[in-house]
């Protein structure tokens, strides 16, 4: 079964919420990412989405773009991403990994997702992209692979049902208008959104985009089946990224996993 | 495919395989809310009798197709004739597309206006309509551009807009795009964004097409008064595309007329220094639209080289990439110092200093030109006037100004 789809549902069992963190593949160098996935997983998360660098990512605020950049400095490509999941699959064959990017990385390098070796990855997330579209479309496609579509406070409540129906992780509630990293969460909205998702989708509805400190987290976890972490931990990654003393990401997670449950 | 059907994009928002609406989830009802208006709207008749009043009213329309003597005498082939966008209020073709966008800003009822610019053109035409209807204007662009084109951010400003200098990576004109984006996708409630070129996603390419293809209107009764046939060829610079694709639009369907788009070929296409993805990139997916796209072997986005600000651009429309695979239109490239040799060569033989952008399309006659036999009419759009260029120019040449 995919890893994906196994901890969810394992977490539903247990009624607790999941907590998934986000970090930029090669911020602030390749070796230093797969070392930080060891660090997240034993401080409590869940779940890791992947950020695949791009050199356009619009979705992202400030935080994130600047570890995007510092990253393809790094001349990180999908393919090295891949080989580095490989080796985190070495010690850690439990954890779900999500590829997090933008389409036009996902379609010219549609022959990895294919391929997919060792089966290492377990879900692809492509933020520029309609709810409904399916990637299979495009050739990014493999049958291991679950995809995750994305619904935001603007959808209509006409286009939901489809949008959650093509989502075979979870529903990635964007919490906010906006990009990554901004701070106008709106709890009553959000929650009622929310609602009308699990009205229609059959995987769990997870929230993400602004949410930082332990206390947003507890908030949108009481209304959603989990939430997602993203700017605060590249923000941290970023101060670090000289001492590698990461400790304060490992005392943040903990905090936040502390909250949720 | 059908070349004689003009009823493209589908209703998908594709042209053949290209175009598309790949944008992040937030920004869809934004485009859909789009989509209706701009449906409802294109062919009332109060709308569209604002809109040509506008422009000729406020613009100065039609513009001028005239008689290039010295510049035909100078090949000794063919007669060229010169679409004068550059005579259009605020200096070059660019406004026809914002007095048509403001229009359906209006009757959306929004009330913060972003758009983002390469050569400054576009940010003027925006700022310009925003002026005139006492709307809040944002214009970003790329930090590089502001350097080099600083008379139009002073422009933007004089007119009451705000710019928005972007430092992330390249610092020009896809930059600017992304960060105009940023702001749509954080503000999509209240505002509108004024697309300036025929890329971006499905409605916007078909949407800033239709408005400026009153230059290749124009252009269809001008041919037939001035030399009583449709002319051979309409030759216009192409960055993401919007003035060429104005001019060839409404000549598709007529065979007999060569269209040829010329990018900026940088320091020469061989070198990949250049701003040429429809002579030398792959289709790819770039703000929201697939297309023609220059990228590396991973599927970056690959960083451009142009003189000219507003070609100096990755992308291009994705009506373009159709009409390249289609054959129906021609795609060439001319480098930066043959175009700098035509800016010179064409305001020294003509009296009419043309923009970078336009000096692309006049450097190719040298080429073009050797095609053709005295009967033939060569049109070249002269999509925008140079003044905003002579401090590039001059720095250029070594001279301080």
């Amino acid at each position: 079964m995919n890893r994906l789809t196994n901890t969810l549902e394992e977490l539903k069992n247990k009624s607790k919420k999941a907590l998934v963190a986000y970090l930029v593949a090669g911020d602030p160098d390749i070796e230093t990412t797969l070392e930080l996935m060891t660090v997240l997983v034993e401080s409590g998360v869940d779940i890791i989405e992947v950020g695949v660098p791009f050199t356009d990512p619009i979705a992202e605020g400030p935080i994130i773009q600047k570890a995007h950049d510092r990253a393809l400095k790094n001349n990180v490509s999908l393919k090295s991403i891949f080989e580095m999941v490989d080796k985190f699959r070495k010690n850690d064959n439990d954890t779900p990994l999500v590829l997090m990017g933008y389409l036009n990385t996902f379609i010219f390098n549609k022959a990895l997702i294919e391929d997919n070796k060792n089966d290492v990855i377990d879900s692809v997330l492509v933020v520029d992209i309609p709810g409904e579209l399916k990637l299979k479309d495009y050739g990014v496609y493999n049958p291991n692979i679950n995809t995750i579509s994305l619904i935001s406070p603007t959808t209509k409540k006409d286009r939901i049902e489809s949008i959650a129906k093509n989502s075979s992780g979870f529903v990635y509630y964007v919490t906010l208008r906006g990009v990554t990293g901004a701070s106008n969460l709106d709890v009553n909205e959000i929650s009622s959104n929310i609602e009308e998702i699990k009205k229609h989708a059959s995987v769990p509805t997870l929230a993400g985009f602004g949410i930082k400190s332990a206390e947003d987290a507890k908030l949108l976890s009481q209304c959603s089946d989990g939430v997602i972490i993203g700017s605060s931990i590249v923000q941290m990654i970023e101060e670090s990224s000289q001492s590698k003393e990461f400790d304060r990401i490992s005392t943040y997670i903990t905090d936040i996993k502390k909250a949720i449950s | 495919m059908k070349l004689d059907k003009n009823n493209l994009p589908d209703k998908n928002g594709f042209f053949g395989e290209y175009g598309g609406k790949f944008v992040p989830e937030t920004l869809m009802y934004a485009l859909e809310e789009l989509e209706t208006t701009y449906e409802k709207l294109k062919n009332n008749n109060e709308f569209k009798e604002q809109f040509y009043k506008d422009l000729s009213e406020f613009v100065g329309r039609p513009s001028p197709l005239y008689f290039a003597e010295r510049l035909t005498k100078h090949y000794g082939t063919g007669s060229i004739w010169l679409k004068r966008e550059d005579l259009n209020h605020t200096g070059a073709h660019k406004i026809n597309n914002t007095i048509g966008q403001i229009l359906l800003a209006k009757y959306m009822g929004k009330k913060r206006i972003i758009a983002e610019t390469g050569a400054g053109q576009h940010g003027v035409a925006t700022a310009t309509v925003a002026a005139r209807l006492g709307l809040e204007c944002h214009i970003y662009m790329g930090s590089e551009d502001v350097q080099r084109q600083s008379l139009n951010v002073y422009r933007i400003k004089l007119l009451g807009a705000q710019v928005h200098s972007v430092d992330s990576g390249s610092a020009t004109l896809k930059d600017a795009l992304n960060e105009a984006l940023r702001d749509w996708v954080t503000n999509v409630d209240d505002t509108y964004y004024i697309i300036g070129s025929v890329t971006g996603p499905h409605p916007y390419p078909m949407i800033v097409r239709d408005f400026n293809s009153v230059v290749g209107e124009e252009l269809i009764s001008q041919s037939k008064e001035l030399f009583d046939s449709m002319p051979d060829a309409i030759v216009a610079c192409v960055g993401g595309g919007s003035n060429a694709m104005g001019a060839f639009y409404p000549f598709i369907k007529f065979n007999e007329t060569r269209l040829i788009g010329v990018e900026a070929g940088g320091e020469g296409v061989e070198t990949g220094e250049h701003a040429a993805p429809l002579n030398d990139g792959t289709p790819g997916v770039l703000h929201g639209a697939l297309s023609y796209l220059m990228q590396d072997d991973s599927g970056q986005v690959k960083g451009t080289k142009s003189v000219s600000a507003g070609l100096d651009y990755p992308g291009v429309g994705p009506e373009h990439s159709w009409l390249k695979d289609s054959g129906r239109a021609e795609y060439v490239a001319v480098s930066d110092d043959a175009a700098l040799k035509a800016f010179h060569e064409v305001s020294e033989l003509e009296g009419i200093i043309p923009a970078l952008e336009t000096a692309h399309a006049f450097a190719y006659l040298d080429t073009l030109m050797k095609e053709f036999d005295k009967n033939s009419n060569i049109i070249v759009n002269v999509s925008g006037r140079g003044d905003k260029d002579i401090n590039t120019v001059a720095n250029i040449d070594g001279i301080k100004i």
